[in-house]
């Protein structure tokens, strides 16, 4: 079991505020500004999700790219989220110049289909079961 | 977002004044004004008037349209709009008819135009999901595949639409990148749809009128049937079949997601009718491809939608909420070209 601590973290404060928000006050909001109290709500559950994902994504993300690049014999030299950038402009740039179009091509697909599944995870993971439905 | 909020007392007269002498009125008299929901790109004003004299006596229900505070940079201008609504229903689409246009920015600070309001609901979440509104799907696929097939017998050259760009499926793919170029960060998944769709672009293309937007959400559904399409300012002169993947889309098909025909119907329900209407073959092959190349256009709309929230020049929790969805588009892209 987690260790518990004595004060809420951003996830509780997050949960906490959304459930509030969605229990307590959406029933009071008029009608023209429901559709905004929706979004705020959504907004919050993003927030909430990408937090307790924490940089976990990231760093895999990192991983693959790596891999992608054959590099992950050398140590990173830039922070996580400069090195993600820098291996997405040169990835991009690659795919563009046709670069992966043949032997690498499963491999391309294989990073894209698993960040793209991350980033849905915390954006609407609803819509991955409605892949795995559909 | 800021509004131009056309319901202020002296816009109120100025717009009455207009209407009075563009339909050479004796007098005209707005009874309600008020802006209808929808359109983070225009924005729609609901007019309920009554018309003494002049070419059209009566009471009226109109829609007056006009740009919000900021446009999305592949949108058409008011007047362009117009004339093609114009076009649209000389053909006899469904569509709006246009009434007048007014160029004069004094009257409500921006351009705008007149058009009917036309009966019924447009709102996708509520079209894909409440069976009482669309009792028969299959109908109204096959109202809005025949009037797909009829838009499309609109031919280049058109002396009244010359401003019109020709988007075949090269020039899409180099557009979009294009502006992929322009943003701050590199979109790996996009860049691959791109090349894909490079790759497998059609060899032979035919080139007719089209509407790009033509969708669940962008057209009015009355009593089961379909009453107009909206939403004209994306059109162009380019593919036909770019138009059938967008409303196959499977993020136009919105609380429908097994009903590949814009989450209201089967796809045979649509392909079929629109087939013979149009005499054109849709192979299986051209469906996927302008169903990645339609993921891959709403990415980057959305990318720029976001982009006006992150700047600064316009903080929106909607526009920040709208680029949450690109990852969706990304992950049905990566499916669609495995």
């Amino acid at each position: 079991m987690a260790l518990m601590n004595d004060t809420a973290d951003a996830r509780d404060l997050l949960d906490i505020a959304r459930s509030t928000l969605l229990n307590q006050v959406l029933p009071h909001v008029p009608g023209e500004l429901r559709y905004e109290a929706l979004m705020i709500a959504n907004a919050m559950a993003i927030a909430a999700r990408e937090h307790a994902a924490g940089d976990r994504p990231a760093r895999d993300e990192l991983t693959r790219l790596r891999d992608l690049f054959g590099e992950n014999d050398q140590p990173p030299h830039r922070a996580l989220d400069a090195a993600i950038a820098h291996y997405n402009r040169r990835l991009a740039a690659d795919i563009r110049a046709g670069r992966f179009d043949d032997k690498k091509r499963d491999a391309l697909l294989y990073h894209l289909q698993r960040t793209s599944t991350d980033k849905v995870a915390i954006a609407n993971p609803k819509a991955l079961e409605d892949t795995k439905r559909g | 977002m800021t509004a131009n909020n056309i319901d202020d007392p002296q816009k109120r007269i100025g717009l009455e004044a207009f209407l009075r002498a563009a339909a050479g009125a004796n007098a005209v008299h707005i009874r309600k004004l008020y802006r209808l929901s929808g359109g983070a790109v225009q924005e729609n004003w609901a007019i309920d008037a009554d018309m003494t004299g002049g070419t059209h006596p009566g009471p009226h229900q109109w829609v007056l349209r006009t740009d919000a505070a900021a446009r999305v940079e592949a949108s058409l201008k008011r007047a362009e709009e117009f004339e093609i609504l114009r076009v649209a229903h000389l053909h006899g689409l469904h569509a709006p008819q246009p009434l007048w246009l007014c160029r004069d920015t004094a009257i409500t600070g921006r351009e705008f135009f007149i058009m009917q309001r036309l009966p019924g609901i447009a709102s996708g979440h509520r079209v894909t999901r409440e069976p009482e509104l669309v009792p028969d799907g299959a109908l109204l696929a096959r109202e809005l595949a025949t009037n797909l097939a009829r838009l499309h017998e609109i031919k280049p050259p058109q002396p009244r639409l010359t401003f019109l760009d020709t988007m075949l499926a090269r020039d899409n793919v180099a557009q979009y990148r294009r502006y992929l170029d322009q943003l701050s960060s590199a979109h790996p998944a996009l860049e691959w749809g791109l090349r894909w769709c490079e790759i497998n672009a059609p060899v032979d293309e035919e080139t007719t009128f089209i509407h790009r937007d033509y969708r669940t959400g962008n057209y009015l559904v009355h009593e089961g049937r379909l009453a107009g399409v909206l939403d004209w300012e994306f059109a162009a002169f380019g593919n036909p079949l770019e138009d059938v993947g967008w409303i196959f889309a499977k993020c136009w098909r919105f609380a429908g997601k097994a009903k590949p025909a814009g989450g209201i119907a089967d796809a045979e329900d649509f392909l079929l009718p629109y087939q013979e209407a149009a005499g054109r073959e849709v192979p299986p092959s051209a469906l996927v491809y302008w169903q990645v190349m339609a993921h891959i256009r709403w990415a980057i709309i959305a990318l720029q939608q976001a982009r006006r929230h992150l700047s600064g020049s316009e903080p929106s929790l909607e526009l920040a909420l709208t680029g949450s969805i690109v990852a969706e588009l990304e992950h049905e892209i990566v499916s669609l070209t495995r």
